[in-house]
């Protein structure tokens, strides 16, 4: 039987075939190698994020609009100067109505300078108002994340642990995330030009500290805690046994995972 | 070996090259995919252990009560138990890695932060309206911000 096969291309598919073999356990050497590198010297040893739930909910009746919890989320985040802001607290202001209106409610005014992060002044028109409030806002911790929806690259997940994080070596800056959010949770950071949002300070808990807003909180507005490993007495669970709550924009389907005490339905 | 197929030589080469743009991307995957892609879901598990590795600012109320459990202990057993030391005193993991770093004083900013009258606060804080309160001197004058109850 004539073979068609000539010299040439014979040694062509030995020499193709040694190097296979030989390719093989080089691959895995460098993949090794590789995997080797990438690992963080400074993460949080024997930390699972199998084994833990986080989440934070908030009492409004018990925020006093002093912006300790902004000022420290920025220095501990090393948040870019400017209006960029993880965590911030808006002042809500609803007028009284005007005389005649036959409403029960005027219109609702919010405002949050430099977002709430030296406090907050004597408001506008002070004889206007018919109630004043202060709601701190950060990511709501979406089950259905609309921002890890959009993301084209798989920059933004949701953690095992309950934290929406951003991966900053994987995200392009598309902002994508950030037009999808819609509780307006995610900026694009001057500095690396990447998304950045808050992270519940996941350096901070994956260490069993709490996050810097509520470590600093002076009256216990914020509330956090890890859902699996609590005990009844725990404060995340106190708070949902003892307020009736609400999470913002329902009507999304976004299933926020942050609750709300004690807020308004004007409350965005 | 193309008898073998019976295909038609140009087929036959479109076929190759299907092989080959295959193999290229297999491998070109096998090693541009991460280790760790995949490991809690469709991203890269390494970047949970990255973002745990962060440096603190700051240290946490625990840290302050290792060398000033007096003042933490006065501080827990008043009525600002609920505030942290922190939150009045300014990030402190630099202080509690090194002693000599020291901290800034709180100013009187601190105080009025909480305690000026705003009328979005709740009603049950207490609050002050500065200018009819007095003005002559410095809070703790007459209050201690530790034991806010007790006068100096």
């Amino acid at each position: 039987m004539k073979s068609n096969v000539s010299r040439r291309s014979m040694i062509g598919r030995v020499g193709a075939a040694l190097a296979g073999l030989l390719a093989a356990p080089a691959a895995r050497t460098v993949r090794a190698a590789v995997s080797k590198g990438l690992v963080s010297p400074g993460a949080a040893q024997g930390y699972d994020p199998l084994q833990h739930k986080w989440v934070m909910a908030i009492d409004v009746n018990r925020c006093i609009g002093c912006g300790f919890c902004v000022e420290a989320c920025k220095t501990e985040n090393r948040v870019p100067s400017g209006p960029y802001y993880r965590t911030w607290v808006e002042r809500y202001i609803i007028t009284r109505p005007d005389p005649g209106a036959g409403t029960a409610r005027g219109e609702t005014l919010v405002d949050s300078p430099d977002g709430g992060m030296r406090g907050f002044g004597e408001p506008a028109a002070p004889e206007r108002i018919q109630h004043s409030f202060f709601v701190p806002k950060l990511c709501n911790l979406c089950k259905h994340s609309p921002c890890v929806q959009a993301c084209p690259v798989g920059a933004t997940f949701d953690a095992p642990d309950g934290a929406v994080l951003i991966d900053p070596k994987y995200c392009i800056g598309c902002g994508f995330c950030i037009q999808a959010c819609p509780y307006g949770c995610r900026f694009l950071s001057p500095a690396t030009h990447t998304a950045e949002k808050c992270s519940l300070c996941y350096h901070r808990i994956t260490r069993g500290l709490k996050p810097a807003c509520v470590e600093v909180c002076p009256t216990q507005a914020r509330v956090f805690g890890d859902l699996q490993n609590s005990a009844a007495e725990d404060p995340i669970r106190q708070f949902y046994q003892n307020n009736r709550v609400q999470a913002l924009k329902p009507h999304l389907g976004t299933d926020p995972r942050l609750f709300y005490a004690g807020i308004d339905k004007e409350v965005r | 070996m193309r008898s073998f197929f019976k295909m038609p030589p140009q087929v036959f080469r479109l076929f190759l090259l299907a092989v080959g743009i295959v193999v290229t991307y297999l491998t070109a995957r096998y090693f541009l995919t991460p280790p760790s892609f995949g490991q809690y879901g469709w991203y890269r598990g390494e970047a949970l252990a990255e973002a745990s590795a962060r440096e603190r600012v700051y240290a946490g109320r625990k840290a302050c009560d290792e060398c000033h459990s007096d003042e933490y202990k006065k501080l827990a057993e008043h009525g600002h138990k609920t505030l942290s030391c922190e939150g009045c005193h300014g990030a402190a993991q630099a202080h509690a890695d090194n002693p000599d770093v020291k901290l800034e004083k709180p100013q009187f900013s601190v105080c009025v932060r909480c305690h000026e009258a705003n009328p979005s606060r709740p009603k049950w804080h207490k609050q002050i309206v500065v200018k009819n309160h007095y003005t002559v001197s410095k809070c703790t004058e007459c209050h201690v911000p530790h034991m806010p109850e007790e006068a100096p």
